[in-house]
């Protein structure tokens, strides 16, 4: 063999070297990535879509609250009333269910206030619940505590 | 040769997975970073730090509302201890606590000073009339490490006799007060009714009939009470006010102005 070609053959093997050295650094870094895609698990949006409610569910409350009229629909039991203003305040699309109860827990509002069937509540993967407190109304300290469940139709 | 090659190979796999190991950590962090606000669920602590913030601002309308029907000066206090024992029920596994410091001395606010005692304040029986209370609050939501969230609340209703005028025009013979009426903010209080209002002229209680407009004459919303068929001069005008808070109020004066035209 002669020197020339034991040169060509020497260069012949080192480029397939890199080649092979350059695939394998790929491979390295295609598999780093891979590796962040499979383990970076991106929050799934029911959490968001939850938060979401419950942000317009106390901003809700709290507006009827600003206006004087939560505590006049708590503490004189204007059940109707409180179910109308909710239905008015909220979006179209969002459904709730209200409950309030005194401070031990005892549920206060015996009729219904819910806007929206009891089946959307249930098949609904998302439910948002809000607590609301009123310290009481005129001259009298009585909490109330609202429990308000949204859901998004 | 062969060692060189060795080498030079090497070093590109090397510096390969140190480039992975790289763009592992910073997307680690990075991803970290954007993703902590949604992990911790702020809002719901947003929610019942408002919420909280807001029931204690009413508290202190409900202990006002007590104290100027009642003349009880130690109400708010009391409710304000209930109200520190209640907001541990309504918020169970948050370890919400709450404490709160009452105003007491003399405390400026729109323009007018109020001595306040166990966070309540009158100043009645004058041409300007005030009913006040005032305390700051304090809040620790152990669960998420929250420490020292404290904020200062107000409620005001304050009542001013603007003028009152007794008009003798050959047999009509009749007084008119004009009252403008504010609360906190300051804002004007513009939904009062009659029924919210009581009229007393040289002492006595009398039967009046209400109108309410935004006056050019004051440059603000007037409630302009008239009073018939009243004969002689009178010697006092008191004003009783309770708003729809059932916050009460109530201003005098002896300054009655005499109209014939």
């Amino acid at each position: 063999m002669t020197k020339a070609k034991q040169a060509q053959n020497q260069r012949s093997s080192k480029g397939q070297m890199r080649v092979i050295e350059a695939v394998m650094a790929s491979l390295i870094v295609v598999s780093a990535v891979a590796f962040l895609f499979a383990f970076a698990a991106t929050p799934s949006s029911q959490p968001q879509e939850t938060s979401e409610l419950e942000k317009i569910g106390h901003n809700v409350l709290h507006d009827i609250d600003e206006q004087g009229l939560l505590a006049r629909f708590v503490y004189r039991s204007e059940w109707a009333n409180l179910t109308s203003a909710m239905v008015v305040s909220l979006p179209t699309n969002v459904y709730f269910n209200l409950t309030v109860y005194d401070v031990n827990g005892n549920p206060i509002s015996h009729p219904l206030m819910q806007y929206g069937n009891q089946q959307i509540f249930d098949s609904s993967k998302a439910v948002a619940s809000v607590s609301y407190i009123v310290p009481g109304y005129q001259t009298n300290y009585s909490p109330r505590i609202l429990v308000l469940k949204l859901v998004r139709g | 040769m062969r060692m060189a090659r060795e080498k030079k190979g090497q070093f590109i796999i090397i510096a390969a997975l140190l480039l992975s190991i790289m763009i592992i950590s910073i997307s680690t962090v990075i991803y970290g970073t954007v993703t902590y606000y949604r992990q911790e669920r702020w809002e719901e602590y947003v929610t019942i730090v408002d919420s909280i913030k807001t029931a204690s601002c009413n508290l202190l309308q409900v202990g006002l509302a007590n104290y100027t029907q009642t003349l009880n000066q130690s109400v708010l206090r009391g409710y304000f201890n209930l109200w520190m024992r209640d907001v541990r029920k309504a918020y169970p596994g948050f370890g919400v606590d709450l404490s709160y410091n009452l105003a007491s001395g003399i405390r400026s606010a729109y323009g007018v000073s109020l001595n306040y005692s166990l966070g309540l304040a009158r100043t009645w029986n004058q041409r300007v009339s005030f009913s006040a209370s005032d305390a700051t609050v304090n809040i620790d939501i152990a669960s998420v490490g929250l420490k020292g969230y404290n904020f200062s609340s107000h409620v005001l209703l304050k009542m001013n006799i603007r003028d009152a005028v007794w008009y003798s025009k050959e047999s009509k013979r009749y007084v008119l007060i004009y009252i403008s009426v504010d609360k906190e903010g300051p804002e004007a209080m513009i939904n009062l009714q009659k029924s919210n209002f009581g009229v007393k002229l040289s002492g006595a209680t009398q039967a009046f009939s209400m109108k309410r407009y935004y006056s050019r004459t004051y440059g603000y919303f007037i409630y302009e009470i008239q009073i018939s068929s009243i004969d002689a001069l009178p010697s006092s005008v008191e004003v009783t006010l309770q708003d729809t808070r059932g916050i009460k109020t109530v201003s005098y004066t002896t300054n009655i102005q005499q109209s014939s035209e």
